[in-house]
């Protein structure tokens, strides 16, 4: 069993799998085996693959929300007080309905060495990292959908995270909201320089907002690609880059 | 339906309910003493509350009352909680509980009188014991129907610890399904208490037999109106709250 290692040393990724094998029970198959995986501080790095193949299972390794069966996850924190190594953004945004939009931002905030000023003020920042600084006092049943994910993404910001975690953060949402958002996150990731790691299953998502894509595929699941992308968002670079991933996850399609 | 409709309709069903009941009792179709008309109460309330009976009884009885609900439901929410909480401890306690929970609160008046003595105390263990139940299965439900994704959205953002999943997250997600178990246990409360004053103990309940032996029917029902007023005057000040405290719910 391999938990999360924190590490204090500098280095240029944020975090390195080594090895990593993950399963579910005792005696059941693995999930995924044989990843290994460095993601550079301040990239963009999306992971696609069929459902089921295993993409936020892995995620949810590195957020310390399953123990990998064997090999190494080390992230490596960096050295500022107040802040938590994963910001982790669900696909069910999951604001705590009995809280106000403001106390959602701050959950993540407390427990940490932080005072209560700061804590107030850094939600505040988050709030208007995702543009939604009007909203600090509604309750979450009063935000549409695509607002409900912009928090969840304040919150995850709202830590200072060394790497934010996205698990198809806008796969619920109707196509004009998950646009907007789209190029609401590229903003935020361009301002604040945040390394990322977004699993996703829609490809034309993955290409338009990473700079580099692992391609998860096969049983047990493995990395079967890993490709640096700049193809942007629209053209025939775009086009190419997709269809070649397309291709890529059927060949590798076998369930 | 506007607030002032609905209020204009429960007034007059409350007027028509009463307007039937004396033209039952004044009809003669009944014998006054079966059936004392509502018109007699106010009278049977002045001469029991001049000479202080009246608001000797409701002190009394809600003293009991207050004592018992308390306690019922800080043991009940307590020990329904910690059951949804650890399956060890559910397990342990599971007979126990399915062995106790069928005997309703009077069944254990021989008990309350020889472990209390005819006393205050004896009322309110009676009253905790029935308030207790109610508390203990609506709390066990509520924690056990907390979303788990909530659950596991505290591990991630670093509250998973037992103190603050208990108090950021569990206890506010079964928020809900505790206040209506204390809602319900406040009425079970009210019914409780004339059970066991019925024995001797002073109160609301006592009183009703002392008339009834008399044949005072009209004093019985003074009584039986005077709890009805207190439950309802309790369940409207808990609605308020509860209102209050559920605010961020749709």
């Amino acid at each position: 069993m391999a938990a999360v290692t924190l590490s204090k040393t500098a280095a240029s990724s944020v975090i390195d799998l080594v090895d990593v094998s993950i399963g579910y029970g005792k005696d059941a198959p693995p999930v995924l085996v044989d990843v290994n995986l460095s993601v550079e501080r301040g990239s963009f790095v999306a992971i696609v693959g069929p459902s089921g193949v295993g993409k936020s299972t892995l995620l949810r390794v590195v957020a310390g929300l399953h123990t990998a069966r064997s090999g190494g996850v080390t992230i490596h924190q960096d050295q500022r007080p107040g802040h938590r190594p994963v910001g982790l953004v669900f696909q069910d945004s999951r604001l705590l309905p009995w809280r106000r939009v403001i106390r959602n931002v701050e959950f993540g905030l407390e427990g940490l060495p932080v005072s209560r000023d700061e804590r107030r003020q850094r939600a505040e920042a988050a709030l208007k990292l995702v543009r939604l600084d009007g909203y600090a006092r509604r309750w979450p049943y009063e935000l549409s959908g695509g607002q409900r994910q912009r928090i969840g993404i304040a919150r995850a910001m709202a830590v200072d995270p060394d790497i934010l975690l996205m698990d198809e953060p806008f796969g619920a949402l109707d196509a004009i909201t998950r646009h907007n958002l789209q190029d609401e996150l590229r903003r935020i990731h361009q301002e604040t320089g945040k390394t990322v790691l977004f699993v996703t299953h829609d490809l034309e998502e993955a290409v338009h907002l990473a700079d580099r894509i692992i391609v998860l595929g096969g049983t047990p699941a493995r990395v079967v690609r890993d490709v640096r992308n700049s193809a942007g968002r629209d053209g025939a670079v775009f086009r190419d880059q997709v269809e070649q991933l397309r291709s890529e996850i059927a060949d590798n399609y076998s369930i | 339906m506007k607030t002032y409709n609905k209020i204009a309709l429960s007034a007059l069903g409350v007027i028509v309910f009463l307007l039937a009941w004396e033209a039952v009792a004044r009809s003669g179709v009944v014998p006054a003493r079966l059936l004392p008309s509502p018109s007699a109460v106010p009278a049977a309330f002045l001469s029991e509350f001049k000479s202080g009976t009246w608001q000797a009884m409701v002190l009394a009885s809600l003293s009991h009352y207050l004592v018992g609900l308390s306690l019922g439901t800080f043991l009940g929410v307590s020990f329904g909680t910690a059951a949804a909480l650890w399956g060890k401890w559910d397990a342990f306690q599971a007979w126990v509980v399915r062995m106790l929970r069928p005997i309703p609160a009077i069944a254990w008046i021989p008990f309350a009188i020889i472990w209390f003595g005819v006393s205050e105390g004896a009322a309110s263990f009676l009253i905790a014991l029935t308030v207790f139940w109610i508390n203990y299965y609506a709390s066990y439900a509520a924690v056990r129907g907390v979303d788990k994704d909530l659950i596991e959205l505290g591990y991630a953002f670093g509250q998973g610890g037992l103190i603050p999943r208990l108090f950021k997250i569990i206890l506010p997600g079964a928020l809900p399904g505790i206040l209506s178990g204390l809602r319900a246990g406040l009425g079970q409360g009210w019914m409780t208490v004339v059970a066991a004053e019925l024995f001797g103990i002073s109160g609301l309940g006592m009183r009703m037999m002392e008339a009834s032996g008399l044949l005072a029917t009209h004093i019985v029902v003074l009584y039986m109106v005077t709890i009805a007023l207190l439950y309802g005057v309790s369940d409207f000040l808990f609605m308020q709250v509860q209102s209050r405290v559920l605010s961020w719910q749709r």
